[in-house]
């Protein structure tokens, strides 16, 4: 039996950057093939050169035991490949349906009926529900996921390359997603999954094919290797201790009582909150998607009016004060959409290292910016988690969204802030550097920082943080003493079970 | 898209993108040059009477440079409220009302004083002029391409209304304010000593460049410090090129969208007083005559920063000056610079869009 896709020797420089080696990748049909490696080790660049968005320097492809070599993804697609990126190409100006079909609408004349119809058998088989007239820009992420999902379908892909499709879900979402993924192997579609995370790996793939620095350095069948075997393949040695919990607390830095926030639909996105976080604590926050932690950030960040209720700092009512205000009294923010929120990618990363920070010593002066000072603070922050970068001139834009992310966490532990909010801080992040923004978090909570960290990784909240509370319907739900870190617990309080 | 993909296959894409720039100016050449063959005038001496006649000694530059004031100081304009992510059509009516504003103060108060009071006026009423703009846009979502168009016919037909009725000179035909004192004039930076009304602080033969440029040269220097410097520069161009991110960072993207334009329209007022203090020395009500709209073209060709402006505006003037003599020389239409200009601004957009493409690949 020939492979569905046999990579050979596929190899591909980036300047002076091997950013491929040689590389081997053999999936076999009707399985869901993982390909696992750290932050810049290649896999994304592999993906993109089986999908034709990457010309490689050398090297075969075979689909189907033919030879093939993609100019271009159209190429690509019409083979029967898709992919979904980790930045999902959803545009919020057109509805869901145009969404699924743009480029693929099948001929100049469009009948929005027969589609939607269509389309609607398409998502019922997936167990997928679509409102297909309205507009995208409402959807979740993990609705934008599926769209992506359906948008492979539409355009019948048999082999379908999924970039990170978890990192933005739910664990219930994240468990839909693979019985969907199940179910389209099975009626003999192929599945490459690059992910960073290992059970994902174990619980639902067959095959595993480890990259490290641009090299293949294994490949696995699923049930011959374990999470430990795997992760010292992915690390190629030591494997970072996760750090510790915190040894006491401080005095209340957060207080939040009674906030009311309304939600874009004009209900209430958030019922009554109440939470406390203490200097040195990292509380964290779980949750499915859309429980109203977008909102209670947006409500600690100013961004959103608190309808009723107050927060305090320090002591200090910042209810009604600007975000600008919270930011000086020492409020950092990690915020969600990395790209939408975090960064400018059209500005250097000096400049971006400012951005948040712009009004604060040592960045500014008197309102006058301090170039040296500022140079330094980049060099700094870029340094801190080890930011892959070719110059701190060079546009944001120009570092992968992994690079991008240890720069935005780095950048808000840098003047050592009172409150951290941190929305996914981890967000496309390997095991080692996940592990290391966490202990920059937990160092600086050791100096009495309040850490308040969003996640949709219930795993990596009960790892890392001191206690966990979860959201659900926009309240917020405190698992009871004793079990601050019990995963059933915090499990049940999240889909609203106890 | 992919075969413009640079990351695809980088080297092929650079010659490439090379030759369809290439091919895209000589494309342009051709067009202005038939252009001007269809004129019936040969093409290669309308090129050179218009090279001569802006460039080719005192005379034609001291034009030059009197365009070049009017069009470097609204495209400061244009271009502030651009790094804010704001286009300002408006600067054309904030010049107009700029420019009566300073006339009717500096009819007021005589000489130095006057000059003062009439530019403080005229950026005044040119802020007065953007500030609903920046409003409806910051609190409204209101689009300033729109609100500031209709604010240029609010301004022309007021300004006229004005001075054909309470303002009006009283022994003129067409609607003007009475003409200003000498001793209002802007004096010029250089300027010939013997003729009198002309002496500048510098002399250059003949040629006569006004104050009014020094005005705009500084205000482009400090527009660039600003930007480059200060922490409200910062803020300002982070609304402009992400306002999510902005407001993320403690950024009232509201007050830097309401500033940007009410500055944008004091610069564009500033246009407009220099224009009357320094050239017209009265207000009528095409004072502006299409500065305002050149000015949009002015801050496209500049680039990222505001230096840019400096040469951007000098070809702007350059193909004004030189354009509105081929009329009489060469019985060309001054349409042709427009010609000129319009590919040129194709051809920049192609160099920067070809960049965005680029880095985004």
């Amino acid at each position: 039996m020939s492979y569905a896709v046999a990579m050979t020797g596929i190899s591909k420089r980036f300047g002076a950057v091997r950013a491929l080696d040689a590389v081997d990748l053999n999936v076999e049909p009707g399985n869901i093939h993982a390909v696992v490696g750290e932050n810049g080790a290649g896999k994304t660049t592999l993906m993109r050169a089986l999908y034709g968005a990457m010309q490689f320097d050398s090297g075969t492809i075979e689909v189907e035991g033919k030879p093939v070599r993609f100019a271009n993804s159209k190429q690509a697609i019409a083979a029967g490949i898709g992919m979904v990126s980790q930045h999902y190409g959803i545009i919020g100006a057109l509805s869901c349906l145009e969404n699924l079909m743009l480029g693929a609408e099948g001929g100049p004349i469009i009948n929005p009926g027969a589609a939607a119809a269509e389309a609607t058998k398409l998502a019922t088989r997936m167990g997928f529900h679509f409102d297909w007239f309205k507009s995208a820009e409402g959807l979740s992420p993990a609705g934008a996921q599926k769209l992506e999902i359906l948008k492979l379908l539409w355009r019948k892909a048999k082999i379908m390359i999924l970039d990170e499709p978890t990192a933005m879900l739910s664990p219930a979402d994240g468990e839909a997603l693979f019985a969907s993924l199940k179910q389209l192997t099975d009626e003999g579609a192929t599945v490459i999954l690059v992910t960073h995370r290992l059970p994902e790996v174990l619980d639902h793939c067959s095959t595993v094919t480890v990259l490290r620095a641009g090299k293949r350095v294994a490949e696995k069948a699923v049930k011959d290797t374990n999470a430990r075997e795997l992760a010292q393949l992915i690390v190629g040695g030591a494997i970072a201790e996760a750090p510790q919990r915190a040894a006491s607390t401080g005095g209340e830095v957060l207080k939040i009582e009674n906030v009311v926030v309304r939600g874009r639909r004009g209900e209430d996105a958030l019922k009554q909150v109440s939470l406390d976080v203490k200097a040195g604590e990292i509380v964290g926050i779980a949750g499915v998607d859309g429980s109203g932690q977008r909102e209670l950030f947006h409500a600690i960040s100013g961004i959103l009016r608190v309808r009723t209720g107050s927060i305090t700092l320090e002591g200090q009512d910042i209810t009604s004060e600007s975000t600008s205000r919270r930011l000086r009294q020492g409020l950092r923010i990690i915020p969600e959409d990395r790209h939408e929120e975090a960064v400018i990618e059209d500005w250097s990363l000096e400049e971006n290292s400012a951005l948040g920070l712009q009004r604060l010593e040592p960045f500014a002066k008197g309102g006058v910016i301090n170039a040296p000072a500022r140079h330094e603070a980049a060099t700094a922050i870029a340094d801190r988690f080890a930011t892959k970068h070719g110059g701190l001139k060079l546009p944001m834009q120009s570092l992968s969204g992994g690079n991008q992310q240890r720069f935005v966490a780095a950048r808000a532990l840098h003047l050592a802030p009172k409150l951290l909010l941190a929305f996914q801080p981890a967000r496309g992040l390997d095991l080692n550097s996940t592990t290391r923004v966490y202990e920059g978090i937990r160092q600086a909570c050791q100096q009495g920082t309040a850490a308040l960290v969003v996640s949709f990784d219930l795993d990596e909240l009960l790892e890392y943080c001191d206690r966990v509370v979860a959201m659900n319907g926009g309240e917020l739900l405190a698992p009871p003493a004793g079990k601050l870190l019990d995963r059933d617990t915090i499990g049940r309080l999240m889909v609203g079970a106890e | 898209m992919s075969a413009l993909n640079p990351a695809t296959n980088p080297f092929g894409n650079f010659i490439k993108q090379r030759w369809a720039l290439a091919a895209l100016v000589i494309a342009a050449a051709l067009v202005v040059l038939g252009a001007l063959a269809l004129s019936g005038t040969p093409p290669l001496q309308v090129l050179s009477d218009l090279v001569k006649s802006s460039l080719g000694g005192a005379r034609p530059l001291t034009g030059t440079f009197r365009e070049l004031t009017p069009l470097l100081i609204s495209g400061i304009a244009v271009f502030l409220a651009l790094k804010a992510g704001l286009f300002n059509i408006g600067v054309e009516g904030q010049f107009t009302v700029g420019g009566l504003a300073c006339a009717m103060v500096a009819l007021k108060i005589p000489g130095i004083a006057g000059i003062v009071a009439g530019i403080v006026a005229g950026m005044v009423f040119g802020a007065l002029w953007a500030l609903p703009a920046g409003l409806i846009k910051a609190y409204k979502g209101g689009h300033e391409v729109i609100t500031t168009i209709m604010l240029n016919n609010v301004a022309m037909l007021l300004t006229t209304a004005l001075v054909a009725g309470p303002w009006k000179a009283p022994n003129d035909q067409s609607p003007t304010t009475t003409s200003l004192e000498q001793a209002s004039f802007l004096p010029n930076l250089i300027g010939p000593k013997n003729i009198p009304g002309s002496a500048g602080l510098f002399e250059v033969g003949e040629l006569q460049v006004s104050s009014g440029l020094l005005i705009g040269l500084i205000v482009a220097i400090a527009l660039w410090y600003w930007l480059k410097r200060t922490v409200a520069g910062y803020e300002l161009q982070a609304v402009g090129a992400n306002p999510t991110a902005a407001r993320f960072a403690g950024i009232d993207h509201r007050r830097v969208t309401v500033k940007a334009m009410v500055w944008s329209g004091a610069i564009g007022g500033l246009a407009g007083a220099v224009q009357v203090l320094a050239v017209e020395h009265r207000f009528y009500p095409q004072l502006a005559s299409g500065y305002g709209f050149d000015a949009l073209g002015v801050a496209m060709l500049a680039g990222a920063t505001p230096l840019g402006l400096i040469p951007s505006g000098f070809l702007f003037a350059v193909l004004n000056k030189g354009g509105t003599s081929i009329q009489v020389l060469d019985q060309v239409p001054k349409g042709i610079t427009y010609v000129i200009l319009g590919l040129l601004i194709i051809i920049a957009a192609a160099v920067r869009y070809r960049k965005t493409a680029g880095s985004n690949g």
